[in-house]
């Protein structure tokens, strides 16, 4: 499916990505202005950029972004295209548990679509950094390229576990592949056709292809939120247009300072984080010298 | 909406704006990521092809109602019901692994029949395929026999999650066919819990919370983030309720929930009694109470002093009961240092705690979760806990700690009149568990044997005692995995001469049975309802069959006790079979000729005045059966608050700091033993004597082993991605175990702080054995700052030696990581009946 949006997409992409070469190695407060001039620079009917702000505060770490979206994208064992950064830091008993969800970060400067030669990681309809598997020839530039290590290859053909032809007690219980077949569904069980539909050999992948997230592209370009933000029970994650400044997202980003993943590479991400995991309240303290 | 879609052009939306029908168009089809359509191209595809269907996710019993996405009879994916108005269309990450419980490729897909007669840990099963008719008659048979011989009693049932459907084969079938013997898990879920809230409150159940409106949260022992209850409810609202209330959190470990809290409280285990006490004991020497529920001195100078008693005259009090009785009896010297000596927390921080607690009044919630009540002398420590609402007012208030809202199911038809004299004979027998006896007080709903001792069934199966159990049949359990020391359910399982599993897979319990019948997964293929509460509602959700069943499977509930019955009128035995003709389909009158039919036309009984208009009693109203099956999930009326203060279901009606309710309790379990309840309070391990027997108190913990031998004490907890120990086996499971702070993915750890590994030698990943005075397991090590020294944390769910693949390291043979249950030993709160999980197993850790 085009949309008129594309075609004005691009040209509003090479200005914003001179602009932010100039600004790179903003702090993020730059990076905040930085976004919004350019958000009253482009008319928002024009085009879109499409970028996820995630609440920490309202973030429980349940993980249930993680989840959903294997169920959405047919994501195999050993692969998260939603997934998370945790630690435990401090000394007992002063300790803080640190959880941040990551996904692909939609660069505006996206290493992986410069370094791909053949096209196949390609901006496409709100700015979001897309991958068309039938132009993929595995070169792995791109996973090369991203500095936050969202991109998966396959080096064999995915979804192993489910190709078995082995029943944990014969005649009783199944073999993986006889499940899936008893229940039609395709190599998976619980396969969802809706990405295959949306884009041909995005389905279930292939081995020598990578993959990652592309934002629920075919969910996205149907008006529905990507299914880790619909999944999202405390509705930590908010999609919004940075174009239109009274979208939900360009809100969360006036009010709150955000900040982003290794910001000083200047590959802009359009995933925001804004306010604290833990906002506990601290007793008052002049501390000590 | 579609048509809309279809129609609407931007010249098309000026024309109509006025209208007040475009309006509402207007604000759905103009949001900014449907303008693409509104401007042209293709629109009209549906944006998604399949259908949400309405059921339930038992994952765990937060018992959310969820839709399934179905594509021609295929689950793909799950979500929130939007129609609860407890879960608001939420779900957690646990309810997403329901997928893989579904699709699970080792799932029993036929009968099973074991085929070597030798039963035991070590030994295979030998399991063959048999027909729905094989397996049948010969449950059948073994049931006619206990009945030709008057040895009905020497039939069992055994119980493990459920849903409300439950009392046709748990209750009906077994009174029918003449056993007392109807044994559920509910003693190893959380019975302590409930002690607390009914010994001060009348209220034998779960809370829920109202978070929203909190200024103070105070979690205790409970991990809400993670585990039980009304999970996705609370992930909803934390950050909202983050902006308004101060968290702190009372756990030895840094649970999902600390991590999201302003205050961690690491409690040496099993002396939550002391804090609780020293918080009331410090709320009322700084006069923090509520007064407009506790009520004041006469004079309004306060006299709660410490070490001080005070006279009972000198204080009125309002909606409770004996707050001078309990301040002089045990709360006078309990000072913020005395309970930081036992505690090993800081003076400073449970006075700081306990003053803002008490400042946030009535909005204060202490919530008690079973770390603090699942231990040996655990009653009165959720009483103590408890008891602190009441203190602040907070009890059944805005921002505070509520019961169920009303709701009108209804129970089945009555069985009386089905049960013959044998039958009679046989329910006169004692219970296998020994509920009731004078070491077994279980006081459930403030009844001497009104509750379960589930653990001690296996000692009654042992020592045949008090008779041999000779056929049992058993459904959606796993109590050789699930009970603490649970080789002991390995040796009494295998003692059975006829078992029977109602079982999606071949679990730990399986493997000493006789005959499989593979049963539905409830989130998919069953037909049942349960209930719920949270987000201040109360909502009745319905288990429908949503896709497709992946196998020749059946209902547990009630298809399977339909058969059965079918099978014992063949056998000249019809009572059962007559009996479940009487639930008959409201809608129609008509009584049920087949297993589907009784599964349908039972549950349409069971919730008829939620959704038929003609019998509308409250809550949300539907235009039929059928409006109902749709949505899935009935609303209560919104919370009354208050409307229970002087008028609890207690014996002075009042919040009792004084049980009178308690007393009477325990007086007449003493009299029906004819003894005093000093010696009852003996017998059963605690420590109180005389008046004390009755208010909140401390008691010290009970643990096994000796300090010196086993210098640590095992802390356990629950996985947020535990569907109550039946997930292992979901590769996303193992994928994400790291989900739980502190886990491992792909592993089973025990964490320890780094101070005791160095002192041990012990470095991150190797592999460790924790040994108790009853058993030992295997796992690795984690080095960990998230719990307190001198303790092993290690979370409950993995270990599986069964199950299937995924779950265990080799099927039948190997566990992958370690089962808690085998460290744990089987100990109790006895006036609960509760298994002690918490505070109980000191453990020595041995490298390997």
């Amino acid at each position: 499916m085009k949309f008129p949006e594309q075609e004005n997409q691009k040209k509003s992409e090479k200005k914003i990505s001179r602009r932010n070469l100039i600004k790179a190695g903003g702090a993020g407060a730059a990076v905040l202005a930085g976004a919004q001039t350019a958000s009253a620079k482009q008319s928002p009917s024009k085009s879109k950029r499409l970028a996820m702000v995630i609440d920490l505060q309202r973030c429980t770490g349940c993980g249930g972004c993680i989840l959903s979206c294997k169920s959405e994208n047919n994501v195999q064992s050993g692969i998260a295209w939603s997934n998370k950064k945790s630690r435990t830091v401090g000394k007992y008993p002063n300790v803080r548990f640190e959880y941040i969800p990551t996904l692909c970060n939609q660069c505006e400067n996206a290493p992986c679509v410069k370094g791909c030669p053949t096209k196949a990681m390609h901006k496409g309809y709100g700015n979001i950094t897309m991958h068309a598997p039938k132009k993929c020839i595995g070169c792995r530039t791109c996973l090369a390229m991203c500095p936050y290590g969202v991109i998966s290859m396959h080096t064999r053909k995915p979804h192993a576990y489910w190709k078995s032809e082995d029943a944990l007690i014969k005649g009783c219980t199944a073999s993986p592949k006889e499940l899936v077949e008893k229940v039609k569904g395709n190599v998976i069980p619980n396969y969802n056709d809706a990405r295959e539909k949306s884009t041909p050999g995005s389905g279930l992948r292939y081995k020598g292809i990578v993959e990652k997230c592309t934002l629920c592209d075919h969910r996205v370009t149907k008006g529905l939120l990507p299914h880790c933000v619909m999944s999202c029970p405390a509705d930590a994650r908010v999609m919004g247009d940075l174009n239109d400044p009274n979208s939900a997202a360009s809100k969360l980003l006036s009010k709150y300072r955000p900040w982003r993943l290794k910001e000083h590479l200047g590959t802009e991400p359009k995933v925001f984080y804004v306010r604290e995991f833990n906002p506990g309240a601290t007793k008052k303290t002049k501390g000590s010298v | 909406m579609k048509d809309n879609k279809k129609t609407i052009t931007r010249k098309g939306f000026i024309k109509t704006a006025s209208a007040v029908a475009a309006v509402a168009a207007v604000s759905t089809v103009f949001k900014p990521s449907l303008r693409a359509f509104a401007k042209g191209s293709k629109p009209n595809s549906p944006a998604e092809s399949g259908v949400w269907k309405s059921t339930t996710c038992q994952g765990c019993t937060s018992w959310c109602s969820v839709q399934v996405y179905v594509v021609d009879g295929r689950a793909i994916k799950v979500r929130g019901n939007p129609n609860s108005k407890v879960n608001l269309g939420n779900c957690c990450s646990r309810c997403h692994l329901s997928l893989q419980q579904v699709y699970d490729p080792d799932r029993t897909k036929v009968p099973m029949k074991r085929t070597n007669p030798k039963k035991g840990r070590n030994e295979d099963p030998k399991f063959v395929p048999i027909t729905w008719d094989e397996a049948l008659n010969t449950i059948a048979d073994k049931i006619m026999d206990l009945r030709k011989n008057n040895e009905t009693h020497k039939y069992m049932l055994m119980r493990g999650r459920y849903s409300y459907m439950r009392d046709i084969l748990y209750d009906r079938m077994t009174k029918i066919i003449g056993s007392p013997n109807n044994i559920s898990h509910s003693a190893i879920c959380a019975e302590a819990e409930k002690f607390g809230p009914y010994f001060t409150e009348g209220e034998w159940s779960y809370r829920q919370y109202d978070v929203l409106n909190a200024r103070y949260i105070l979690l205790w022992g409970a991990d809400p983030l993670s585990a039980n209850r009304q999970v996705s409810y609370y992930l909803s609202a934390w950050g909202d309720a983050l902006d308004r209330a101060n968290v702190a959190v009372v756990d030895p470990r840094f649970s999902a929930s600390a991590a999201k809290a302003g205050e961690w409280m690491p409690i040496k285990p099993g002396q939550d009694g002391a804090l609780a006490v020293a918080m009331a004991h410090i709320i009322l020497t700084k006069g923090l109470w509520y007064k407009d529920f506790v009520g004041d001195f006469t004079d309004g100078v306060n006299k709660f002093v410490v070490g001080q008693t005070v006279s009972e005259e000198d204080f009125t009090e309002k909606h409770t009961n004996g707050l001078v009785k309990w301040w002089n009896l045990e709360l006078k010297d309990k000072t913020a240092q005395w309970a930081a000596e036992r505690t090993g927390l800081p003076v400073e921080q449970i006075i700081n705690v306990a003053t803002d607690y008490g400042t946030a009044a009535p909005h204060a919630i202490c919530w008690v979760g079973g770390g603090p009540a699942m231990q040996v002398r655990g009653g009165y420590t959720a009483m103590a806990a408890h008891a602190l609402n009441g203190l602040v007012g907070s009890v059944d208030n805005v921002g505070g700690t509520l019961k169920g809202n009303k709701e009108y199911t209804q129970s089945f038809p009555a069985p009386d009149d089905f049960i013959d004299d044998t039958a009679k004979a046989g329910k006169k027998h004692k219970k296998i568990d020994h509920r009731g006896t004078k070491g077994f007080p279980v006081l459930s709903k403030g009844k001497p044997g009104g509750g379960v001792v589930t653990n001690n069934a296996a000692e009654g199966i042992l020592n045949e005692d008090p008779n041999e159990i000779k056929v049992a049949i058993a459904y959606m359990n796993n109590f050789a995995f699930s009970c603490p020391q649970s080789e002991r359910w390995e040796r009494a399982l295998s003692k059975i001469p006829f078992l029977v599993h109602l079982t999606t897979n071949a679990s730990e319990f399986t493997h000493f049975c006789d005959i499989v019948l593979p049963s539905v997964h409830h989130m998919f293929e069953k037909w049942g309802y349960v209930k719920s509460m949270g987000n201040t509602y109360r909502h009745v959700t319905l288990l429908e069959p949503v896709i497709d069943p992946v196998w020749d499977v059946r209902i547990d509930e009630t298809e399977i006790p339909w058969l059965i019955a079918e099978k014992l009128q063949e056998r000249g035995f019809s009572n059962l079979l007559d009996h479940y003709k009487e639930y008959k389909d409201p809608e129609t009158g008509k009584a049920p000729t087949n297993a589907a039919e009784f599964a349908l036309y039972s549950l349409k009984h069971a919730t008829h005045k939620l959704w038929d208009p003609a019998v509308y009693q409250g809550g949300d109203k539907f235009s039929g059966w059928a409006e109902f099956a749709k949505v899935g999930v009935w609303n209560s009326d919104p919370y009354p608050f208050k409307k229970r203060w002087g008028n609890m279901k207690t014996k002075t009606k009042k919040f009792e700091f004084y049980s009178e309710t308690l007393k009477a309790a325990l007086t007449a379990h003493a009299d029906k033993h004819e003894t005093t309840v000093d010696d009852i309070l003996e017998t059963c391990k605690y420590q109180a004597r005389g008046e004390k027997a009755f208010i909140p108190h401390y008691e010290e913990p009970y643990m096994w082993g000796d300090e010196k031998e086993y210098p640590f004490v095992h802390v356990d907890y629950k996985s947020r991605l535990n569907r109550e120990g039946r997930s292992a086996n979901c590769p996303w499971y193992q994928e994400f175990k790291d989900l739980d702070p502190g886990d491992v993915a792909y592993d089973d750890v025990a964490k320890l702080n780094p101070i005791d590994a160095d002192k041990l030698g012990i470095k991150d990943g190797d592999s460790i054995r924790l040994v108790s005075k009853t058993g030992k397991l295997e796992c690795h090590a984690k080095l960990w700052e998230g719990v307190r020294p001198g303790t092993v944390a290690k979370c409950y769910g993995q270990g599986h030696w069964a199950y299937g693949r995924v779950a265990s390291k080799e099927y039948g043979k190997t566990p992958l990581g370690g089962n808690n249950n085998d460290i744990i030993p089987a100990d109790y709160d006895r006036l609960s009946g509760a298994t002690a999980f918490y505070g109980v197993t000191r453990v020595k850790v041995v490298k390997v």
